[in-house]
Parts: structure tokens; sequence; C-alpha cells
């Protein structure tokens, strides 16, 4: 029962601070080019305004548009169970195996592709094929920067990497510089920031994930968008507690779990301000140059685990 | 006892049913035939009831049938493996029974229908009795069975012209696949002194090595691995849909059934073959999906994504022999039961794509996936079915294909224990290039899927369709439903078989998926706006949205294509016409963009002209007259009292 | 101490990816000049832990010559051309020269490992000695990739780097001063050949203007 417990805390928790972190970033993006910018609750007021709009469904679009939000929401809180935010609890079923997690998105990603698909549109075609082309190319350097993680801690279940990171952090270890610059570039691969993606536009030439959530309206939209953030925030956590799992509890109690939170949101606030820096930092790359920067997030975890093996 | 002369009742009413089918060839009689499908449905589902009474008790049936002189005997033991890859026919051909109730009505004349019936039924018998083989002859007599009955059932369609090509290049990569196996079996003949498949460990060096190599490439023709996988895109494609799909889906899992046999109880394997295997497998895997994705012909998709899919599963046994060699027994039975377990699932959901394809090629009339579209509303049963099967390609979870694919993910990532560091990185490419193909998989089916089905309809045919009769429908659906009951009590299903993985439960996972989208519908349904309308597309302003703004098939795979250009050799040529002679008011234009088919034009074509070469020029030495008949009888005779002579000595 | 001398390999061999695959000179110079900051770092620790003085001389000489004095220059020169980018591959485009990288490194951890397992040597600078081969291997391949003449004086200068990494690991010391003053002799040489011909030219200019050279010879 301890399990349930977990999952009810862990899953309210990513979800209320989730929108926090995507204004964050916007704001910090604001700062660099010199404007105020949104106020950070303002992803909280967004998602209630869609919840009251009504949906508009295109002519063209069938059921796999009604039901896409819902996949996305469901894939992406179960994901949420595979990654302790808060505490680490018993590892229960397997929950907390890396691939699980991995294909839990993928399953997101998979449904959102068919959604730009439906409704006909030239746009949401074209999000679909360049949003399947990079995550075709990306899933590699996923899976071997997942491996040299599972390399460094003997394991490939994310709760048990979380736990032994936190008996011996690897901050100390070179390898570490390395897989989080690979977890870095993975996080802005997978949540569509700049260079890979803007989100903030809506012209064809530069958007992949807004084109195919362009015909999405109302409580719909407000779900892909919590999805969204959410999927961020669960990348985000990947790559704090591996590098600096202090805060993260092994056992549920009162004051630890409120003091792993507080302590969660100021490291995720840190990165936040780093990830709108970097984005604030480059423009768009083309799409045939984002190959070479996956190359470089290969290359990276690559020799990670050629340091790790040859020891 | 008992069950073992049902079994073999049972399977003798294949033969019977083919035969009646033949004799009454001028009857014609539809409800005659669609009896006979219901017989051979309710057989195969007795044949599939036995199968797993024999894997899952581990009850060993024995017959022999018939004797012809010394050890060439035909006789039948089914063991465990045996009656598992029993079972996967058995059930595959029996929802593919049903639907060609209704799906051979639709071609062809009334005696060619019933001679597709009765090499139907011959085709089926001929696999059961492959996989029961007790020794070498049994098997091969019953293999070559299977190639010609499948050689004439994908000769079906006789009114298009590539059929006849198709089925002349299937029937010749068949036979040189025979040759293979006849060979590696006569060689095990000439060191064991029998035919039967026991263990046999007196091989060594060269001998042993040509011996593997000889069975590996007969059993890589059939299965389709690269490069000898030419055959598979034709033949799958030209022939009928339900043929496909027992093609597609059974056959080549008899040839896997083969090269597994040989691996574990004949031979004792070395650590070279198990490298072998797995190279060839990440080869196939990942060229068969890069391949796939340039199709637009449906059926040569699915053919393609079948290679592919070999090709995982020979990843697994490469795994599987790898593992053995450096005493990691948990880590080679998860390859091994993993890659058994890809095969499963492969046979169900590419039965289940080619089967629900076949109803949409059927209604449009063309396999042309750039004619479909918006399917989705005028054929939702094919649909939801075409949805499970491409879900379950994909590698989603909580279906079948997640949890195969995840065995062999697992014993990749297990792979830092062993000591070799050439060995390691090798595995870990290994590991990232199956994460590639698994990718551009779902990539593909994106694609198939979204162009198919969705959207709006591009053709008059695709807009004036409707959905296929139920009889069509019931067979693939009895697939999804396994695909997806496989995949969520996967891990019960393991536990309760005896072996102990430590994989996730996905049936919690399944509860958990369950409930929160109940939760989540709840609470939508309760805080949120409850209007909806329907409008246009939203179309930048432009009003009357049509069929040609849509995304077509192969602007969506073009991306991939400029990426992997190296592999495809993408040459794009546009050609604009324009109003004007300075070049800048636009008429219209075509923009081509052709790949390069590498292994027909570097490796098949000039192997066929070689071969052409020759047969020309001997041929020229027989168009002679009586004379130099003679002559060649005289030379031939001096020749051979020669060397008598000369070997006596 | 060991843990820091790691971290420093890793940021080198980081640096010595980035040159592979960016194309905006500015950058490549930046780069440069942070590799071989690393480089003295490791030297100045190499220094706390044998005491041996020629490392500190070795570590200023390095900070002063090639993170500072030639960007300084190399920045000078390109603000007189108009290139600012780099975008043309020959051969290798940068994933192609990354895959290749990770397997060199892989392939020299090899060969040094057979090599030297007669002699007896510290782990760390066994490390350091594969490491500096790498880097000089991959220098070698920003060369024949790339077309500009500029890029491949960078090339140039990331193989000394790596020879520079490699000796401090291996080679005795006086031996790595004397080693340092011929490699720097060489690059003069070119420098100074290169200048002759325009340092914004491409290798197919180069064989033009040498063609140009030899019709004076023809009468």
């Amino acid at each position: 029962m301890h399990f349930i417990l977990y999952a009810f805390i862990n899953t309210l928790f990513v979800i209320l601070v989730s929108p926090l972190f995507v204004s964050l970033i916007k704001k910090v993006k604001a700062f660099t080019q010199g404007r105020q910018g949104p106020p950070i609750f303002q992803t909280y007021f967004m998602l209630n305004k869609l919840l009251s709009k009504e949906r508009v469904y295109s002519v063209n679009s069938s059921l796999i548009m009604k039901m896409t939000p819902y996949i996305n929401i469901t894939c992406m809180l179960v994901a949420s169970l595979f990654v302790p935010l808060l505490y680490v609890p018993e590892p229960v079923a397997g929950i907390g195996n890396v691939i699980l997690f991995l294909y839990l998105m993928v399953c997101a990603k998979f449904f959102m592709a068919l959604a730009g698909l439906d409704a006909g549109s030239t746009f949401g075609g074209m999000g679909s094929s360049r949003e399947m082309t990079v995550s075709a190319v990306v899933e590699p350097v996923v899976i071997i920067v997942f491996a040299a993680l599972g390399l460094l801690m003997n394991t490939s279940n994310l709760h048990e990497i979380f736990s032994s990171s936190i008996k011996s952090s690897l901050v100390f270890n070179p390898a570490a510089i390395l897989i989080s610059l690979s977890l870095f570039i993975i996080l802005i691969v997978e949540t569509s920031r700049i260079p890979v993606d803007n989100p903030e536009t809506h012209l064809e030439l530069t958007m992949i994930h807004e084109a195919m959530i362009l015909e999405y309206s109302g409580s719909d939209l407000a779900l892909m968008e919590l999805s969204h953030s959410i999927k961020q925030t669960l990348l985000m956590a990947v790559l704090i507690n591996v590098l600096m799992p202090f805060g993260l509890a092994l056992e549920p109690g009162i004051t630890s779990i409120l003091l792993s939170s507080v302590l969660f949101i100021l490291k995720a606030v840190i990165l936040s301000v780093i990830i709108g820096i970097f984005e604030a930092s480059f423009a768009k790359y083309r799409l045939f140059r984002l190959p070479s920067l996956f190359m470089l997030a290969f290359f990276f975890s690559f020799s990670t685990i050629l340091f790790e093996l040859l020891r | 006892m008992f069950l073992t002369q049902l079994l073999f009742l049972s399977l003798s009413i294949f033969p019977l049913a083919a035969l009646i089918a033949i004799l009454f060839a001028a009857k014609g009689s539809r409800t005659f035939r669609q009896s006979i499908y219901w017989l051979l449905f309710s057989v195969n589902l007795l044949v599939l009831l036995i199968s797993i009474n024999t894997a899952f008790f581990n009850i060993d049936l024995d017959f022999q049938l018939y004797r012809l002189a010394g050890s060439l005997q035909i006789s039948f033991h089914i063991d465990r493996l045996a009656a598992f890859f029993m079972g996967i026919i058995a059930f595959v051909s029996s929802t593919v029974c049903v639907y060609s109730v209704r799906y051979t009505e639709h071609h062809g004349s009334a005696r060619s229908k019933n001679f597709t019936t009765a090499m139907t039924a011959l085709f089926i018998m001929s696999m059961y009795l492959v996989v029961a083989a007790d020794n070498s002859f049994t098997f091969l007599f019953f293999w070559e069975l299977m190639s010609l009955t499948s050689f004439f059932l994908v000769l079906s369609d006789r009114s298009k012209t590539e059929t006849g090509k198709s089925a002349l290049f299937y029937f010749i990569m068949t036979q040189m696949s025979t040759t293979f196996l006849m060979l590696g079996f006569l060689a095990l003949y000439t060191v064991s002194g029998s035919m039967q498949f026991i263990q046999v460990d007196s091989l060594s060096g060269l001998f042993k090595a040509g011996v593997f190599l000889s069975l590996f490439v007969g059993f890589s023709i059939k299965a389709g691995v690269i490069p000898f996988h030419k055959w598979l895109p034709y033949a799958h494609s030209a022939s009928p849909s339900n043929i496909s799909a027992l093609m597609s889906g059974v056959m080549i899992k008899v040839a896997i059934y083969g090269l597994t046999r040989f691996l574990l109880f004949v031979f004792s394997p070395d650590l070279w073959w198990g490298v072998t295997i797995l190279v060839f497998g990440l080869v196939s895997a990942l060229l068969g999906v890069i391949y796939a994705l340039k199709e637009h012909d449906i059926k040569k998709l699915l053919a393609y994504h079948s290679i592919e899919n070999i090709g995982i599963i020979l990843m697994g046994l490469g795994l599987y022999i790898i593992f053995l060699k450096y005493d990691f027994s948990t880590l080679a039975n998860l390859s091994l039961i993993g890659a058994l377990f890809h095969t499963l699932n492969h046979a169900l959901f590419k039965s289940l794509l080619f089967l629900s394809s076949g109803s949409v090629v059927d209604v449009i009339g063309t396999r042309n996936i750039e004619e479909m579209g918006g399917l989705i509303k005028r054929m939702p049963y094919t649909g939801i079915l075409f949805l499970f099967g491409s879900v379950s390609i994909a590698a989603l979870p909580p279906f079948n294909g997640f949890v195969s694919e995840l065995m062999i993910f697992q014993a990749f990532l297990h792979s830092f224990v062993i000591d070799n560091p050439f060995m390691k990185v090798l595995l870990f490419i290994g590991l990232s290039l199956f994460a590639l193909t698994s990718a551009l998989a779902a990539a593909c089916f994106v694609k198939a899927f979204g162009v198919i089905f969705l959207a709006m309809p591009r053709s008059n045919a695709a807009r004036e369709s409707h959905d296929v009769s139920w009889i069509m429908i019931v067979g693939p659906s009895m697939l999804a439903a396994a695909c997806i009951l496989l995949g969520i009590f996967s891990y019960q299903i393991f536990n309760w078989l005896g072996f102990a993985f430590p994989l996730p439960d996905l049936m919690v996972i399944g509860l958990s998926l369950l409930f929160i989208v109940v939760l989540v519908w709840l609470f939508v349904k309760l805080v949120a706006n409850k209007h909806s309308r329907t409008s246009e597309t939203w179309g930048c302003g432009i009003i009357s949205q049509n069929s040609s703004m849509e995304y077509t098939a192969s602007g969506f795979s073009e991306p991939i294509l400029t990426i992997f250009r190296p592999v495809y050799r993408t040459r794009k040529t546009v050609n604009r016409n324009f109003h004007d002679n300075f070049g800048s008011i636009f008429k219209d234009g075509i923009a081509e963009i052709h790949t390069f088919k590498l292994f027909e034009e570097r490796i098949y074509l000039p192997v066929a002209r070689f071969v052409q070469k020759i047969s020309d020029y001997v041929s020229n030495k027989h168009d002679v007259d009586l004379d130099t008949y003679i002559l060649y009888s005289f030379t031939a005779i001096v020749v051979l009292i020669l060397i008598t002579g000369w070997l006596i000595k | 101490m060991n843990d820091i001398i790691d971290v420093f390999f890793v940021l080198i061999l980081a640096t010595a990816a980035l040159i592979i695959t960016v194309r905006t000179l500015s950058s490549l110079f930046n780069i440069y000049s942070f590799q071989s900051l690393f480089i003295a770092v490791v030297a100045v620790v190499l220094f706390f832990q044998t005491g041996n003085i020629v490392l500190l001389l070795i570590a200023i000489l390095t900070i002063l010559s090639k993170a500072l004095l030639v960007p300084y220059v190399m920045r000078r020169i390109q603000k007189n051309m108009n290139l600012k980018r780099d975008v043309e591959f020959r051969y290798l485009t940068p994933i192609g020269s990354l895959l290749v990288g990770t397997l060199m490194i892989f392939l020299v951890y090899r060969s040094f490992s057979t090599l030297l397992s007669e002699l007896s040597y510290d782990d760390l600078f066994f490390f350091g000695a594969v490491i500096g081969l790498s880097i000089t291997l991959m220098g070698m391949m920003v060369i024949f990739t790339r077309k500009k003449v500029i890029t491949k004086i960078i090339g140039y200068l990331m193989m000394e780097n790596g020879i520079l990494l490699f000796s401090l690991f291996i080679a005795e010391l006086p031996f790595i001063i004397e080693v340092l003053i011929v490699i720097d002799l060489v690059i003069l040489i070119t420098l100074a050949t290169i200048l002759a011909y325009g340092i914004d030219s491409t290798i197919d200019d180069f064989h033009s203007k040498l063609n140009s050279f030899t019709l004076w010879f023809k009468d």
C-alpha cells in the first residue's frame, strides 16, 4: 500500500508543479530579450481558461483526434510513476524499467503524430513527418545515454538508479559531465525547445510540436499542454536526480517530503533558468543539421561507455 | 496415444479436403468452398488446443507414418518447441481460413478458386508436418511440398503480368534454399550416420563451419534475411492477401523453427556463429525498415517489415548463443525466449496487418496508399483492426510487440557483464541500431495508418468505399484480441510457464492506464466546458479544403529519405515550367525522388546475368547435329575409362 | 587528483568533438583556446603530483602561446577576410567524423594495451597517452575533411595539442621541450608558406596559383 501512497503523492506533485517551469522558462527568455514576459503563474491561468472553452473539431477528423489527448495525459501520468520526484519507494512490479518509461513517451508521441495527420491539414502532416523523423534519429542516442547510465549504476531500473545515486552521487565522477551533457541535449529534443524546435511560433517553417496540436482547442488543448509540461518535468527530474540527488528521500515522512519538494523546486528552477538562457543563445537549427547535433550527444555517451568499460 | 491419433487424424483432413476441392472443380459451388474453409477453421482450432496441451504440460507426441527404405522414413515427433510453432501455425491459419471464406470469392474463376482452396489446405498441412518432422528426410519432403504449394498460391492472380515474374523469382529462391539445406543435411548424415535430429558433437573445424553456413544460408533464404531477401516483397505483394498473411506470418517462421531446432538440439554452437547471426539480424532489421519507409505499396511495405522483424528474431538468437558461450544462462534464456516470443507476436500482428490491409485493397482496388485516405470513417472496424496491428508492430506498451522487444532490449542492456571489450562495443552498437530500427518502424506505421485511414479520401474509390462483411472481420479480431491479451498478461504467462524474468508486470501498467484514463475523463466531464462543435480545418484562410492539401505519403517520408541518403542513393530531379522567360512566374512542375535498388542491381542481377551467360553457352553446345553428339559421348567414355584406371591404381 | 585529471580529459575530448563539428570560425578559435587551457591545467595538476618544475613552465608557455597568442593572431587574420563560416565537408560529414573518432579512441586503446603490456606504467599515464593520440588523429581528420585552409590550420594546431598531451604522460621531460620546438618550427614554416598564398584560399585555389607559377618557367 506504500506504493499507492507514493503514486498519489508523486502524480499530484507532478501535475501541480509542471506548469510553473514552463512559464519560468518563458520569463527567462523574455528577460534576455529585454521584456517583462508573462507572469510566473500564467500557464495555470491558461489551463484554467482552456478548460472553460468549447472544443472545435474538424470535419475531417475522426475518433483518433478525440482519443489522443486522453492517451497522451494517461501515458505521461503513468510514466511519472517511474520517476520519483520526492522520495524513492520500493520497486513494485517492475515499475521503474527504463525501456518501459521511454516507450510510454513514444506511445504518446505516436498518437500525437496520428492526430496531426487526422485533420487533413498540411501543417499537421508536416509536424507529424518532422516529429517522427527527429524522434527516430534521436532514439539511438536516448537508448545509449540510458545504457551508459545503467552501466554506471549497474541497474536498468530508474528507481534503483536514483536510490544508488543518493548513496554515491555522480558529481565527482567524470562520466557525469558527459552523461549530463547528453541528458541535457535529450531534454531539449524531447521538449521541443530551440535549437530543435521553437515552442512559441506558429509559422510552418519553424514548428514541429506546435504543428501537431494546432487543431486542438478547449479541454483537449489543456490536456495536451499539461502532458507536454509533465514530460518536461520528468526529464528534468531524471537529470537533476542523477546529478544532484540530495534532498531525495528514501522513506515517506511529512518533513522529508516537504523538504524534498522545496529542494526539487529549487533545483528545477535553476535548471529552468539554464534551459532558458541556453534557448536564448541559439537560433533554431535547420532540420537536416539536427542529426549532427544528436551525433554529438551520441559521441559523449559512447565515450562515457568506453571510459567506464575500459577503466 | 489418443491425442497423437486425434492429431494426425485431424491433419489428414487437410489433404482430403484438398482432394475433394479439386475433384469437384467443375461444380464451382460457393457454399461448398465456404464449408471447406469452415471445416479447416475448426480443424485448425483443434490442432491449436492439442499443441497448447503439449507445450504447457510438456507431453511429447510421436508418430511414424511410412518407412521407405532403411533410414528413409516419414515420422514425426512433437516436443515443446515443435508444439509452440504448431500452435502459432494453427492459430494464424484458423483466422486466415475464416477470412478466406469471403475473400476467395472475390478473385478469379470458380476453377481457380477451388484450386486455391485445395492448395491452401495442402500448404497449411505441409507447414504443420515440417515442424512436426523427426528426421531430415521428412523435413525436406514437406519443406518441398510447402514450397510447391506456396508457389501455386502466389501464382493465383494470373491477370497481372508481375505475378508470373514474382512467382518465378520466389520459386528459384526457394529451390536454392532447399539445395543448401540438402547439402547441410547430407553432411550431417555422413558424420552422424542417421537422419534423426539428435545431438551431433563429433563435428569440428572447417567442416562444422561449412555445415552451419549451408544450413544458415538455406534457412535465411526462406526467412528473408538480407541479402537473400529480394524475393519477399515481390512474392508477398503479388499473392492474394490471405496467402500473404500465411506466408509472411507463418511460413517464414517455419524457417526460424528449423534454425532454432538445429542451434538448440543438434549442434553445440560456436561463439562466432552467435556474432554472425547477430550481425545478419542487425543488418536485416535496419535495412528492412529503411527500405520499408520508401514504399507506397501497402503489401510491399508490410513485406519489408517482415524482413525487419525476422532480423530482430535473429538478433535474439545470436544473443542467446553469445550469452551461452560466456556462461550467463539467465541472460541467454531471456534472449532465446524473447526471440521465440517475438516470433509468436510477429505472426499475430503481421497476419492481422495483412488481413486488414487485404480488406482495404479489396474494397479500393489498388495497393497504392496514395490513393486511399479517410477510410476510418467508411471502414471503421477494419481501421480499428489495422490500428491494433500498427500499435503492436511499433512496440507500444501494453501490447505484445512491446514485451518481446523489451526482452531483447534488456538482454542488450545487461551485456556489460561480458568481459571481452570488443563484444561489449559490438553489443552497444547493436543496441543503438536496434533502437533506431524500432523508432523508424513507429514512424513508418504512423505514415501507413495516417495516409490510409485518416484525413480526407484521395480518390473516388476511397470516397465510395464501405466496410467489409463481418466474416472478414472475425478473423483479424481474433488476432487483435490475442495481441492485447498476450501483452497485458505476459508476466503472468511467463510465470506460469516457469520462466522467472525480471520484466515489468504489464497487467499493473494496463490497469493503471485504465484507471487514470477514467479519472481524467471524469474530471474533464465534470469541470470542463461540455460544448463541442465541428468546423473546417484551419487552412490559413483558404476556404475549400480538398484532398490535395493533405500530406502525401511521399512527403511524409521525405525527411527520412534525405537523412538516410547514403543508403537509398536518393536522387531528386525537379522540372519546373514557367510562364515567362525569366523563370519567375511558376506554371507547373514535376519533382521526382528516385531511390536505388542496391541489392537488385549490384548483387542479384549480376549473378543472374552470369548464370544466364553460362546457360547460353551450354545450350549453344546442345544445338548441334548427330555426329557431334556421338563425339561428346566418345569423349565422356574415354575420360571415364582414364579416371577409373587412375583411381583403381 | 586522478579524478580531477579525468574530468579534464573528458573536457578535452568534448572540445575535440566540437572542433570536428562546428562551422563558425570564431567558435573554432574559442574552443581551441579552451582546449589548450585545459591541457595546461592538466600539466599543472601533474606538477602538483610529481613536483617537476618543467611541467609548470610548460603550462605557462602553453597558456601564453596557445590559449592567448595564437587565437588572437588568428582572429586578427580572420577580420581581414570576408570569411565567417566553413560549411563544406569532404570525405566525411560531421556525423561520420564523430563515428570514426569514437572508433579510433577504441582502436588506440586496444593497440596500446597490447603494446605496453610489458612495460610497467601507471593507469593514468596510459589513459593520458590514449587520449593524446586520439586527439592527434582527430586533428588529422579535421585537416582532410575541411576545405578552407584556415580550418586546416586549426586541425594542425589540434594535432600539436594532442602530441603535447601524449608527451606529457609518456616521454622524458627535457625531451618534450625539444619536440615542442621542432613542431613549432614546422608550424612557422607552414604558416609562412600559406600566408604567402593567401589564407582565405582553399586547396583548389592553392593549386591554381601554383600552376600560374609554373607558367613563369615555361619560356
